[in-house]
């Protein structure tokens, strides 16, 4: 296998969902078994992806595959210079897992929604979207430069308006897609900003180029501030798309869509295109940026983790938290821990696709109730369901043996020792308090929905453990969940093989005074020695600098013995809470009653912006509605009356100054052109008296 | 009197000036042909005259007898289209052939 | 001049053999065997193909810039990336030739006269071919008299149809005028300068530039004749009314190949024959000013070509106009007198014989169907002939140089030439000449969608070979729009192989 064979391989699963969409949608009215295709389709670019996987990882790990083609040759434009656009694929480690992982989940919920969307009217065009869905995605993990993430950035934006207004005879539904697209606009005209401020300075959309130039010095407007600020615009992409604070209003509301839209979109796709994003970006982001995308991560780690607390709708409570762990994604970037935030994308990935998975097969055993409340005792009739949404939640609470504890606990590590290198303790207190309402709301989840007593006995009767084509998806989830995957040490992921040799944190581009202290390297005496001490470090994998290394070594016990601690607390109090009933806990919401209606009622966000933007918007367009009615009429009316009362003998002005001009170019080409079309005499002879003529005339006017 | 190279000229761009006129004026599809024979040959007078008064290469000799035959075909061609034309339209009047206008 | 220098010429010439020997066989193919005439138009794209195949050879083969062979060798004919250039454009479209003669119903109605039409169509490309290469301006009239006198007859193929006969008669006589006063011209250019090769031509007039007045006259008239095989306004007279009456197939080709061969040898012409022009300043006092005249010529035949198309009914007339005013398109690229111009031109090209082959294309897929191409007859085809109408709807579109078409490409890389030799004014009448064009076009798709009854009677069902060849041209227009970097290198490659300088 050479870089050829891996980019068409790469080719090949790139358009494979593409195909898969344009045959199902086009031929799905006319066979009813043409979903099948799709799901076929899905399947090989699933093998394909896994194979990728291997040979990548065992034979190629160091390699990078580029390939690309000029897409857009202008040359040199006058005022900008040179003008290249590349259209390019690029494969690295990052990549082919990030394709393996979208490629596993697409198929699962594919696989998935054979059996739960059974019977819908629109079946086949189901599977359509959700192959155009996987292409969009694929497209931003392959590209291997901006521009062709925006565009694959808006492909996904419009593929998930589709899926998640698929029940769009839905008022919600429909309202809900139209939310997440506007707001998702939002994010992406920073990003545009973002991008065309590096295509201004650097005149490509290509990472490697960019970051090479950036390494020679040259910065935005020649500006240290500007580089931050071109970070921060690309990140606010990241902050629509990953429904990061305070953009993440519209992710509770895509719950609206069918479960496994829900799984596929803000498990393992859309939701990580943000995060991915910034990983990809990360080495052009200052100091100053990173500190604020640490900011945002926290903010959107605990505020999120609030809100999940009081929530009853299950599909609530996993959308919140995945609002949440995406904050501990991004704050994890945003302390330096590059590696640690994509293994924590993976993992999460796994364990919350299978968790909005398992929770589709409650919701359909329960004839679509939603409600916790409504439910209990589920455990004995749906044992696969239980057991595998029991390991998720262990894997998400953090608890050892599983694969959340590992990337959970790396992160954590990371922004303890950050605080220590920089003083800004707040992200690893912040991180251990919001590891502690996770293990909390997601035990809450798994005693009131599967343990006690049936709530609801009509419905409880009706429950029956979901189909083969159902489960299977959840236990293969849960096996990805454990780690062994990932590690052969369960309690450090540091000396696991995805860390040590996979995952390669890039060094950053920008110079040094922007980045953090410890993100600068310490020369050493003299280049010699670093020449020979350089072999053996490799293979302890020096991020960013020996400083930071060293301050995480550190950091990693106390990390991990807290971040136990505060699962097995969380877990504890939600036993104490919902099992033994220790606390009666209608008696304490209602002594804390307005945190518990803050909580409940989503911190106000949705009617904050209500009052705020909305409404800014709103009465921005009724002003202008009045400015139109009133002055613009008035002024057209005034005028009107005034040439009517004015000039009775001509009042040929009218309504013609306003828009006769174009009415006007339209007429009088017209005219022009009868009259024209008047030389065409059909006779022979005149045409040449007429050649001869202008003969004539051209010699007169070129002597 | 001496015939000169100004001689050559002047009969050549009466020819030309009475081919067109030719051409312009006259009603019968074959009188326009005509003119069309004439203009060429006018051409050709141009190329001989200069040939003699030049003392380069005679290369305007075979030009002109490169024009000759081209006229030759010309005309076949042109005429076979006449025949056609009248077969169609009865008359070969060529102001009258203005179906296809504007 | 001896044998051996005969036959290593033969060399240069391999796609014009090609040709003459497939004219000779299909002559004699058909006086021998006259029962077999649809073997005709797979012989004949036989020999297309295979003098194609010579063509790209020595298109690849041409690593950097021929030398034109000095001037005391007396050159006929260029053997240089311009010439192999237009070569290509020229066979493609007249495969594209065959093809549709093959489907059109009005060429099958002629089938016992199968014979003559091919051997003429072979003679016509063999006139192009020629054209596109000669440095010598006897050469350029015999190749144009040679590919006139062959479309001369194929316009009036359909004897019994009054309009293509008089079609075939108006073009003639008004060809046989303009190449008369090409000729005219051409002997007055020998009498000036003692040669009828360009680039001696070039050089006596740099050294003796002669009566400037005399100059522009003589320029003037060998314009006329190039200028009417390009339909160029003043020129242009007959080309709305002989692509009226010509049947679809052959105006499809005079529309594009003709002209193509027409610009090509205007390239040479005016970039062998005259020093260049710095800017509108001359150089030299007695040159003539190429650049304004061009400049002249772009915006007269731009305009009319599309205010004259505005008030067409006859789809094959409006098309005729709209080819007019592409003409005009390229003559404002061709006023920049730079390599970035003549790449514009180049592209153009490659674009404007998919997208205008598209459209005639299924203009005559439909007339096959309703024998008419008048517009009132399209009203609510597009329901009745879905495929047709989306087809035609994206080469009209195309034409028209929106986005995401190739058309619009086209347009862009003139636009850009224009721009980068500061012309902005001519740009900008290219640009109202777009808008004006927008009308007419977006007419067709009306008729076709919104005016009349969209009963949903029955579609009418395509034939898959239809289909293939609709695609074919359909396909890369929509891809060239997208992803243009091909065609762009292609045609920058031969702009800067271009060996007249």
């Amino acid at each position: 296998m050479n870089d050829i064979s891996f980019i068409q391989a790469a080719l090949a699963v790139l358009f494979l969902p593409l195909f898969g969409f344009t045959v199902t949608l086009f031929f799905g009215k006319r066979f009813s078994k043409m979903y099948l295709f799709e799901v076929a389709i899905i399947s090989i670019a699933l093998a394909i992806s896994i194979y990728l996987l291997f040979m990548k990882l065992v034979y190629f790990t160091d390699a990078k595959f580029v390939a690309q083609i000029p897409w857009i040759n202008m040359g040199d434009m006058p005022g900008f210079g040179k003008m290249v656009i590349d259209l390019g694929i690029m494969i690295d480690n990052v990549t082919v897992i990030m394709l393996f992982v979208v490629c596993l989940i697409s198929a699962l919920v594919h696989y998935f929604s054979i059996a739960y969307m059974k019977g819908d009217k629109r079946y086949n065009r189901y599977f359509a979207y959700l192959g155009i869905f996987t292409f969009s995605m694929l497209g931003i993990v392959f590209a291997h430069n901006m521009l062709m993430i925006y565009i694959f950035w808006e492909l996904v934006g419009l593929s998930s308006y589709l899926l998640i207004g698929f029940w769009y005879e839905k008022k919600s539904a429909s309202d809900a897609s139209k939310k997440a697209f506007l707001v998702n606009r939002v994010g992406d005209i920073g990003m545009l900003a973002g991008i065309l401020l590096l295509f201004t300075t650097y005149h490509t959309f290509t990472f490697d180029v960019i970051f090479e130039q950036i390494k020679a010095g040259q910065l935005p407007f020649n500006s240290g501030f500007w580089m931050t600020v071109t970070g921060i615009l690309l990140f606010c992409g990241a902050i629509g798309k990953s429904a990061q604070f305070p953009l993440h209003v519209w992710l509770p509301d895509a719950m609206e869509g069918p479960t496994p839209v829900s799984a596929l979109i803000h498990a393992a796709t859309m939701v990580a295109a943000g995060v991915y994003l910034t990983l990809r970006i990360f080495p052009l982001l200052t100091g100053d940026a990173l500190l604020f995308i640490a900011i945002i991560g926290a903010l959107s780690a605990f505020i999120p983790a609030t809100i999940a607390l009081t929530q009853n709708d299950i599909k609530k409570v996993l959308a919140y938290s995945t609002i949440s762990q995406l904050g501990y994604m991004t704050m994890a970037i945003g302390v330096g821990a590059y590696s640690y935030a994509f293994f924590h994308l993976v993992t999460h990935a796994f364990f919350k696709a299978g968790l909005f998975l398992g929770s589709g097969s409650v919701i359909h055993a329960m004839h679509h109730e939603q409600d916790i409340q409504q439910m209990g005792g589920l455990k004995n009739k749906l044992p696969i369901t239980y057991y595998t949404i029991l390991m998720y939640s262990l894997a998400i609470s953090g608890i050892p043996l599983t694969s959340g504890f590992l990337s959970k606990d790396g992160i954590l590590a990371s922004a303890y020792a950050f605080g220590g290198l920089t003083g800004h303790q707040i992200f690893a207190y912040t991180g251990f308090l919001v590891a502690l309402m996770t293990a909390f709301y997601m035990f809450r989840l798994v005693f009131l929905t599967f343990h006690g007593e049936p709530r609801n006995q009509h419905k409880y009767d009706h429950a029956h453990e979901s189909p083969a084509l159902m489960t299977a998806p959840l236990i293969t989830l849960a096996i990805l969940s454990v780690f062994a995957f990932y590690t052969a040490n369960p309690f450090d992921a540091g000396k696991g093989w995805v860390m040590s040799s996979w995952i390669k944190t890039p060094g950053s581009v920008v110079p040094e005074v922007l980045r953090y202290p410890f993100m600068v390297e310490k020369k050493t005496e003299s280049a010699e020695n670093a020449h020979e001490a350089a072999i053996p470090e490799q293979q302890v994998n020096i991020v960013h600098s020996e400083e930071y290394t060293e301050a995480m070594h550190h950091a990693h016990l106390p990390a991990m013995l807290l971040s136990l601690l505060v699962a097995l607390a969380g877990i504890g109090t939600a036993y104490l809470f919902y099992m033994k009933k220790v606390v009666d806990v209608d008696k304490l919401t209602s002594k804390i009653k307005p945190l518990y209606l803050f909580s409940l009622n989503k911190w106000y966000f949705d009617e904050l912006y209500a009052a705020t933007f909305v409404a800014f918007t709103m009465g921005v367009s009724k002003v202008l509605a009045w400015f139109d009615s009133y002055i613009v009429d008035g002024i057209v009316n005034g005028s009107a009356s005034i040439t009517k009362y004015l000039s009775n003998a001509s009042n040929l002005f009218d309504k013609y100054v306003v828009d006769g001009l174009v009415n006007f170019m339209a007429i009088f080409s017209g005219f022009l052109g009868i009259f024209v079309r008047k030389f065409q005499t059909g006779k022979v002879q005149t045409y040449i008296v007429m050649v001869a003529f202008s003969l004539i005339v051209l010699l007169f006017i070129f002597i | 009197m001496n015939i000169t190279l100004n001689h050559f000229l002047i009969v050549s761009s009466l020819l030309f000036s009475f081919g067109l006129y030719g051409i312009v004026t006259r009603k019968n599809a074959v009188m326009v042909l005509m003119g069309i024979e004439l203009i060429l040959n006018a051409a050709n007078i141009n190329f001989l005259a200069f040939s003699r008064y030049s003392n380069s290469i005679d290369f305007g000799q075979v030009a002109a007898l490169f024009v000759i035959i081209l006229a030759a075909a010309e005309s076949a061609i042109a005429l076979a289209i006449v025949l056609n034309i009248y077969k169609t339209f009865v008359n070969i009047n060529v102001d009258e052939i203005d179906k296809l206008r504007e | 001049m001896n044998t051996n220098y005969f036959f290593e010429s033969l060399n240069f010439l391999r796609p014009e053999v090609v040709i003459t020997v497939f004219l000779a066989v299909v002559l004699s193919f058909d006086l021998a065997f006259p029962k077999l005439k649809k073997v005709l138009p797979y012989l004949t794209a036989l020999g297309i193909i295979i003098s194609s195949g010579y063509a790209v050879q020595d298109f690849l083969s041409m690593q950097q810039p021929q030398p034109i062979s000095s001037a005391s060798k007396l050159p006929l004919l260029a053997f240089d990336a311009l010439a192999v250039f237009f070569k290509i454009i020229i066979l493609a479209s007249s495969l594209f030739l065959v093809i549709f003669s093959e489907k059109s119903s009005e060429i099958k109605s002629t089938v016992e006269r199968l014979g003559e039409y091919y051997s003429l169509i072979l003679g016509m490309i063999l006139g192009m071919l020629i054209l596109v290469a000669a440095t010598d301006f006897l050469l350029i009239y015999l190749a144009i008299e040679l590919m006139s006198l062959s479309s001369y007859v194929l316009a009036g193929f359909l004897k019994t149809s009054t309009k293509s006969t008089e079609a075939s008669l108006k073009y003639v006589i008004y060809g046989s005028v303009a190449s008369g006063i090409m000729l005219f011209g051409i002997s007055l250019a020998y009498g000036m300068t003692q040669t009828t090769n360009l680039f001696v031509a070039a050089n006596s007039l740099t050294m003796n530039p002669g009566n400037p007045i005399l100059l522009v006259f003589v320029s003037l008239m060998i314009l006329s004749g190039i200028g009417y095989k390009i339909s160029s306004v003043p020129f242009h007279f007959w080309t709305p009314d002989v692509y009226e009456g010509a049947p679809i197939p052959i105006t499809a080709y005079l529309s594009v190949a003709s002209k193509a061969a027409g610009f090509a040898v205007l390239i040479r012409f005016v970039k062998t024959v005259y020093p260049p022009v710095d800017g509108l300043m001359m150089i030299s006092a007695y040159n003539i000013n190429w650049k304004q005249i061009l400049i002249y010529l772009s915006i007269m035949t731009m305009t009319l070509g599309n205010l004259s198309a505005l008030w067409q009914d006859n789809l094959k007339r409006m098309l005729a106009y709209s080819s007019i005013a592409h003409a005009g398109v390229v003559l404002a690229a061709m006023a920049t007198m730079n390599d970035e111009g003549i790449t514009a031109i180049l592209i153009y090209f490659v674009i404007y014989l998919l997208m205008n082959f598209g459209a005639f294309f299924i203009v005559m897929l439909i007339r096959n169907e309703i024998n008419s191409e008048h517009i009132d007859d399209y009203n609510g085809l597009g329901y009745k002939m879905p495929f047709y109408g989306v087809m035609l709807s994206i080469f009209l579109v195309s034409l028209t140089g929106l986005p995401p078409t190739a058309g619009f490409i086209g347009k862009l890389y003139v636009f850009l030439a224009l721009v980068n030799s500061k012309m902005i004014f001519l740009a900008l009448i290219a640009l109202l000449n777009s808008v004006i064009s927008l009308y007419y076009y977006i007419r067709v798709m009306k008729h076709l969608y919104l005016m009349g009854s969209n009963d949903q009677a029955e579609t009418l069902k395509v034939s898959f070979s239809n289909i293939l060849v609709a695609l074919i041209l359909a396909i890369p227009v929509i891809l060239f729009g997208i992803y243009f970097g091909p065609v762009a290198d292609f045609a920058k490659n031969s702009a800067v192989m271009l060996g007249v300088r």
